[in-house]
This record gives structure tokens, sequence and C-alpha cells, in this order.
């Protein structure tokens, strides 16, 4: 059933493999692919994954640093395959402990780890109990607990249910389930008494629905027990309340106000805060603009809704106050756990729990730290009296990890790449309102002309008032910042701009045609802002991705954002994904992280990007002038996250 | 003569004698004790750290270089299956020289995220690195072996220690593998374009720039002969040309590492 089975170290040596009877291809490359999606990338939230046709499931063991893994058919459903790698787990460690404990990994190297015969018996010892549970048949009328109570012990009377032993009941109870749940309460105290064997069976239908009724309301009227009366009658039907909503409860403002049933005759209400409803026009917006209403409950600082998601409304002092207090408080809690072997999952819960909301508190994205938190406290042991610094060196280790780079970043070695094909290197610029999309292809654009290459700024947001005469107020003082003169008579920065309404897709192509036969290096392609919910205009991006296929799509995101990321992320990539007709879609290849001055330490949002798509922090934009732009240096971030 | 240098020392002597003669033995016996301590200490410390400094063999690379299989392979002479490795290992390694020296071999992983913080760890006690390169999908990798190679290069403490830089290029059983004499010249080729594009890098958001070492010298075209640090090119096999029974073609990467 199983097409095989691995036992190998984290440095990577293979103690003991199986290979089910007629699976012939390697499985070195599915395990791999296990490993760098989803060990390294720490999503160990379950432990399976899929690569192909075939299903993984592994199991970490952080003790002697080893790594099970077990692979099957995708179309299998294999029950014991869990229960299995457990008990291989241990039998393994049991077996081999001596030469596991070893510092080095000579004895790993010199040892051949015979594991076969064990294996074949755990395996067939697995497979035999997946079959032996047959479905339990169904228990008879005699032998359920139902038939041995009296039809009196059900009438409950005054001082009837106190008494919650079952004893004599229970030696005739071999099943226990959910029928003695309610047996807890129907539970006759006087034991003593004589049990009429079919005591139910002489009464009629009605009254054993009677009986039940009283049970029923009985067990929910949550009433001490003495209240309860003889026979206790359903609750009287109560009238409907009125439902009142908290939102619409604004002061002065009642429901009378709002009933516009009434005919009015002409007489104008002047209700205070209530709005015109006399023939004012809409349109007119005569004097100041009046502020937003908000809500009194939004000066709190961080609002928990129910499905896990924060968000992080409100004074940034009082945020930054908690955040204060709630790790030193923490770690001060930590100090106290002192000499603890090894410590487990359920000590680290409270630790965990505080960290947690430190993170919080610096506007990461809660679902996604917490994975990896949680990981990280699988992937440790804990052995000494330095709880708090393991702790904290670990997440260290671990934040790091996540947003060193997976792949290489330098764009200036990929546009000398393209220079040589003779092709420009187009980068496209996606995000939504208002993050600075055009301001940093400004920056970029300084940035690659210092360098010495030609740039086209293709003006593709056609919506926004003014956008194309930004770019070209851009273009122009970046022309007088580096002349023609100066660089073989040619200007540097070139606008392609088709005005405004028309379809971006087309515009872009066509600059990239355009920069392709006048050899520019590089093509800036600048989007309009979308929200991620606005479908519409999310298949219009798409499509201009997909159409005319960019070298780099970087996303665009300010740092200031929080839990909004995560959403904002997740939805382009999915439209980008949905709307390609290629197998391979282009995703998002890069984030470019803005608005990074205005963050003091809460650098959150930079983990919760790259978490969440895997992608490296390209540029990150420091202010509001051309030299503004920076690259990420992880440690940096790391440091100033987890400063205390 | 030598009357008259031993007497301007005697009066001195004598006035150290009767003092110390004057203080309590307590004292004495703990001042005795104080010296002992701080001499005992700097033994120990000058003991321990010619020690471990600068000998350990760092093993690096790109993933599925073939870093593990060559540890296996220097080690034990077996062949084992291998996986992507997310931590290092090392053991005590015997080079076959006359001296049978030992020093500690270290295979780091490849992977890219876990990589800069294993080399942090470990590059301050290298005094050999042995970086493994996959010959026969060299020409598609080229622009990252370099890029790690540049980052290797111009490491504030490498550049401190010079240790020796093995370029081994690996699984040479492969008939599509490319020789290291190509190796080197594409390297330094890419690694000629690359310090150009380094340097003129964006600086980190804290004001440290990256990269503020230039590779060799300006003007000229980039030469491995022209770092401070000692760069040899061998080629290597750690599958062996018989598969997985016959023994590993590693003998001039042993010889280099017998030189050390």
């Amino acid at each position: 059933m199983l097409d095989f089975f691995t036992i190998f170290s984290k440095g990577g040596i293979v103690l003991w493999c199986f290979q089910g009877a007629g699976v012939t291809e390697s499985f070195t490359g599915p395990v791999n692919a296990l490993i760098r999606s989803v060990i390294l990338q720490e999503r160990s939230g379950n432990n399976s994954y899929t690569h192909e046709a075939l299903s993984l499931k592994y199991k970490l063991d952080n003790e002697f640093e080893l790594i099970f893994v077990v692979g099957f058919q995708k179309i299998l459903t294999l029950t014991y395959v869990d229960k299995f790698i457990d008990d291989v787990q241990l039998h393994f460690r049991d077996r081999y402990k001596n030469e596991l404990e070893q510092k080095g990994s000579l004895k790993l190297l010199n040892n051949s780890f015979e594991f076969g015969n064990e294996f074949k018996m755990l395996l067939r010892e697995a497979e035999a109990s997946g079959k032996a549970k047959s479905p339990a048949p169904m228990r008879s009328f005699k032998e359920s607990e139902k038939s041995q109570k009296t039809v009196k012990s059900m009438i409950e009377t005054k001082g009837g249910d106190k008494g919650k032993e079952q004893s004599g009941k229970k030696n005739k109870n071999t099943k226990k389930d959910e029928a003695a749940k309610g047996d807890q309460v129907k539970a006759p105290p006087t034991v003593q008494k004589v049990t009429v064997e079919n005591g139910n069976q002489g009464l009629t239908a009605d009254e054993i629905m009677l009986k039940k009724r009283e049970e029923f309301f009985r067990k929910h009227m949550a009433a001490p027990p003495e209240k309860t009366s003889k026979s206790p009658k359903p609750q009287k039907p109560r009238e409907k309340p009125r439902r009142v909503w908290d939102i619409s409860g604004k002061s002065g403002k009642s429901t009378k106000t709002l009933d516009y049933s009434d005919s009015r005759n002409g007489e104008d209400s002047t209700n205070e805060g209530e709005p015109n409803q006399d023939g004012t026009l809409p349109e007119s917006m005569p004097g100041e603009l009046l502020p937003v209403e908000c809500d009194s409950s939004d000066e709190d600082d961080i609002v928990e809704e129910e499905d896990g998601e924060v968000a992080v409304v409100g004074n940034t002092s009082s945020i930054s106050s908690k955040k204060a207090g709630g790790f030193g408080g923490m770690f001060g809690m930590l100090k106290g756990l002192v000499g603890s072997k090894n410590l487990t999952q359920a000590d680290m819960e409270p630790v965990l729990d505080k960290m947690r909301d430190h993170l919080i508190g610096t506007s990461s994205a809660k679902g996604s730290i917490c994975d990896f938190i949680l990981g990280e406290a699988e992937m440790y042991t804990f052995t000494a009296l330095s709880v708090a610094s393991t702790v904290k060196q670990a997440l260290q280790d671990s934040l790091v990890q996540i947003l060193q780079p997976k792949r290489r970043v330098d764009i200036l070695r990929d546009v000398m790449d393209a220079q040589i094909q003779r092709r420009p290197f187009v980068i496209t610029f996606c995000g939504v309102n208002g993050v600075g999309k055009s301001t940093n292809l400004a920056k970029i654009s300084f940035w690659l002309i210092e360098n010495g290459f030609t740039v086209l700024i293709a003006a593709c947001d056609t919506f926004r008032a003014g956008a194309v005469e930004q770019l070209r107020t851009h273009q122009r003082r970046l022309n007088s910042l580096h002349p023609p003169e100066k660089h073989g008579g040619r200007p540097v920065v070139q606008l392609y701009e088709k005005g405004y309404g028309k379809d971006a897709a087309g515009i872009a192509m066509e600059a990239i045609a355009y920069a392709r036969n006048q050899s520019f290096d590089v093509v800036l392609v600048d989007t309009a802002g979308r929200m991620q919910d606005n479908a519409p205009l999310m298949t219009a991006l798409a499509k201009l991705i997909a159409v005319n296929m960019p070298d780099l799509v970087l996303f665009v995101g300010e740092a200031l954002v929080g839990n909004e990321a995560v959403d904002q992320l997740v939805k382009f990539n999915q439209a980008l994904a949905d709307h390609s007709m290629s197998d391979k879609p282009r995703l998002i290849d890069g984030i470019v992280l803005t608005k990074f001055d205005t963050i003091d330490d809460k650098v959150g949002a930079a983990i919760s990007m790259t978490y969440i798509t895997g992608q490296p922090i390209v540029f990150v934009g420091t202010g509001q002038t051309y030299n503004d732009l920076r690259s990420l240096n992880a440690r940096a971030v790391v440091s100033a996250l987890m400063k205390a | 003569m030598e009357k008259d240098a031993n007497n301007p020392f005697e009066p001195y002597m004598e006035t150290l004698r009767q003092q110390l003669e004057d203080q309590d033995p307590v004292f004495l016996i703990g001042i005795i004790v104080a010296l002992a301590v701080v001499v005992i200490t700097l033994f120990l410390k000058y003991f321990l750290t010619s020690k471990t400094v600068c000998s350990a063999v760092l093993l690096v690379g790109l993933c599925d270089s073939g870093k593990t299989l060559l540890f296996s392979r220097l080690l034990s002479g077996n062949y084992k299956r291998t996986q992507t490795s997310i931590t290092d290992s090392s053991a005590p390694y015997k080079a076959k020289n006359d001296k049978g020296s030992t020093w500690t071999l270290i295979d780091l992983p490849g992977h890219d995220s876990l990589r800069p913080q294993y080399l942090e760890k470990f590059k301050s006690a290298a005094r050999a690195i042995v970086f493994v390169v996959d010959s026969a999908i060299f020409q598609k990798e080229v622009r990252d072996v370099a890029e790690f190679l540049y980052v290797l290069l111009t490491d504030t403490v490498i550049c401190r220690n010079t240790p020796l830089l093995l370029v081994a290029c690996n699984k040479q059983d492969i008939t599509m593998a490319k020789s290291a004499k190509l190796i080197q010249q594409q390297l330094e080729k890419e690694l000629n374009t690359l310090r150009v594009t380094r340097s003129a890098a964006l600086s980190s958001q804290d004001g440290s720039v990256g990269g503020s070492l230039f590779l060799g010298k300006k003007g000229k075209d980039f030469e491995f002969s022209q770092l401070p640090m000692k760069v040899e090119f061998v080629e290597c096999s750690a599958r062996g040309s018989k598969g997985e029974d016959g023994a590993a073609d590693t003998e001039s990467l042993e010889l280099s590492l017998a030189k050390l």
C-alpha cells in the first residue's frame, strides 16, 4: 500500500528507506520538494503534503534530529498512516538510541540501520488494525440502558434528581457514550428501587413523549434542582422582544425618526443630528467637508474578531505602550521558568500567546505568524535554564529565515542580461490605491539612470486624474538631473503615454514594442491602484500581465498596512492565477515596501508579506525624494522587531 | 664586578623579603591563589583558542550540488542516499598525509534561506572552504554560483582569515560535466560583471552598504589570482564512475586537503 518510507537525519543522510513493491521511481524528488516547501517555509500546520500523484506525511523528531516521511498514492485513503508513523518513530528511537545520541555524524555514516524486519511487522499490525474496525453493531433494546430504568425514576419528584450517583447503573452499563451524558441528569437516586424491567412499555406513546419533554425542559432550565416543580410546564410563549441594534443607536436618534411610513404634510421635522429631509440637492457640498463619523469604540487599541483576524485600529501610542509592557512581562514570566529539563507544548502555550500578542502589536498578521511560531516550538526542545534567550534566539533565526530571499535578487544583473539579449527589461508595479507606486517608480528609475541605463516609463494608469502629468513631471526632473548631453545625446527617461480612458494592456504592449525599437534598457509600467475586491479591475490587471509577460511583477505595499496586507496579497495572487491562460501563471515576483520611514519599529508588515507570498522584498522606500530607496536588511529588521 | 652588579639588588631583595615575612600568611596565600587562577585561565584560553580557531573545513555550495554525499565519502567512503539538508553535520576528519592531522569537516546546508545563517555561524572557524559546484548544470546556474562565491569572497571575516578556497567541480561522472578550467573561466567572467553591479547596489535601510569590498584590481579583468586568498580548482565525483558500489573519485580533493 505504501509507496515508500524513509528515515533521514536533518543533516541529509538517509538512515533507512523502504520502497514498496512495484514502485520504480526514486522518492528523492518528492521528499526534497516536501522539505523545501513545507519544512523550510515553516508551514507546519498539517503534516501532509501532496506532490503530483503522491501524498506525503511526515513527522519530525527534534530530539535526535530525524525526519520520518511516508508516501503513498493520493487516491488511496489510508487511515492507519498517522498512528503508523508514530509507532515507527518510537520503535526506531528505542532500538537505535545509542547510535543516535552521539554528537557528530560519524556513527550515522558508519552504521547501517537494519530496520527492515521490525518495519514489516509494524506495517502488518497497522494494516490489520485498519481492517479490523468493523462498524459496531447496534445494541438491542434489552442491552440499552433505557430498559433498565423504571418509569417512576423518569418522573421527577421534588428531591428527585439530586443524586448523581449511578453506581448501580454503572455496573450494568458496559458501554459509555452519549446516553450516559443524558443519564446523569435523569439518573434516579433511588437505586434500591426495584427496577421494573419493561416498565416503559406499559405506557402509551403519548405519555412517553410527555415524559421526554419534561426531561428536556428540566435539562434546559438551568435552575437549581430544588426549584423544579413536580411537572414543569413548557415555557409560556413570550412576545418576541423588539431587536435593538447597537450600531444604529446613535445619540439622539430613535426608531421613530427613521420611520418614514407616516405621511408628512410638508412640515419639516428638525431633529438634531438627522440628515436633511427638505429638498436640498445631494450634489452640492457647501463649505467644509464633513469629517467621517466614527464610532467611539474605535479609540480602543486592538479589536479582536471572532475568526481570528486582527484589525489594528487606533492610536499608535496606545499600541506601543501595550507592546512595551507585554513583552517585558513575557520575558519576566519566562525567567520564572527555570530549571525545567524539557519543555512541552503545554508549557510553551502561555509564552507563545504572549509572543503572539507582541507580534500583533507590531502589526504583523496574526494568522500567518502563529503557524510558524508553533512550528518553531516543535522544532526545538529546550533543555536548560535560559529559556528566554533560547526562545528569543529561535524566533529570531526563524524570522530571519523567512525574510531571506529564496532566490537571487539582483536587478542590475538581470537588466544587463536583457541588454545582451537586445530586449527591454519590463517591470510592472501593481498595488492598491495610494501606496506609492508612482513615487517609487520615479525613485527606481532614478537609481537605474544613475547606473547608466535608459528608461521608458509607460503610463498605464489611465484612470486617476493627473497620473500622466505626474509622470511627465518626474520625467522632466530626471532629465534635468541627467541631461542628454552627458549620456550620448539621447534623453535617459522617456514617457510613453496615450492619455486617459484607454485600455492599459494595449498601452503597455505598444510601449514595450516602442522600447524594443528604440533600444531602451528598462520599461517601467505604472498601473492604476485598485482594491483587491474589485473583480473587474483585477481582471484587467491580470490581463495586462498575462498579455505582456513582464520580467518582474512587483507588488507595492505600504509598511503601515497591518493585517490588510495578507488579504491584498492573497487576492492579487489569486486574480493573477485565475485569469492567466497558461499553465504556469505569472504571479507576484517581488514586493516593494513603501513608507518605511513612517514606522519606527512596527515592521511586522514585512514579515507578513514575505510569509504569505514567499517572495523577497526587493526595494524599501524610506522617504519621498529620489534618494530614499533602500534594500532590505533582514537582520536589522528582525532585531528592530524583537526589541523588547 | 659581579659583586657590584649584585649589590644594588641585594638591599631591594632584603626589603622585599622582610616585607613578605611581615605580612599575614593568609593574605599571602590569597595573593598566591589569585595569581595561580589568573595564570591557569590564560593558559587554558591559549590552549583552547589555538585548538578551535581555524580548525574546520567547510563544505558549502548551492542546493543539490552533492555536498552531503561528498561529506559521507570523505569520512567513511560509503555511498549513502541523501536528501536536502536542513541543518549542518560535522565530524572529525583524519587527513591522508604523513602528519596525520585531524580537523573537523562541516557540511552546511545549501538551501537559499538557510545558507546565510549557517555561514555566519561557522565562517570564523574556517581553515579551508570547499565550494562544491555541480558541473553538469553549471551553465544554467552560473549566476547563482557566482553570487554565492561573491558573498564568500567579500565577507570581512573570510578576508581577514584568508582560508584556502577549494572549488570542487563535482558530478564529473556525468558526461555533460564541464571541466574545471571552463568553470574557472566562466566564473571569472561572471564575477567581473557582478562586482560592478554589486557595488552599485542599494544600501540597506540602516545605512550599511552592501558590497564595500571591490574584488580584485580595478581597471583589469577579474582573475582569481588577484585575490588575497589561495583559490584552487579541482575535479571530483562523489558518486564515482562505477555507481553506488564503486569508490568515489575524490583523490585530487583528498590530496589538496592533505596539504593543509
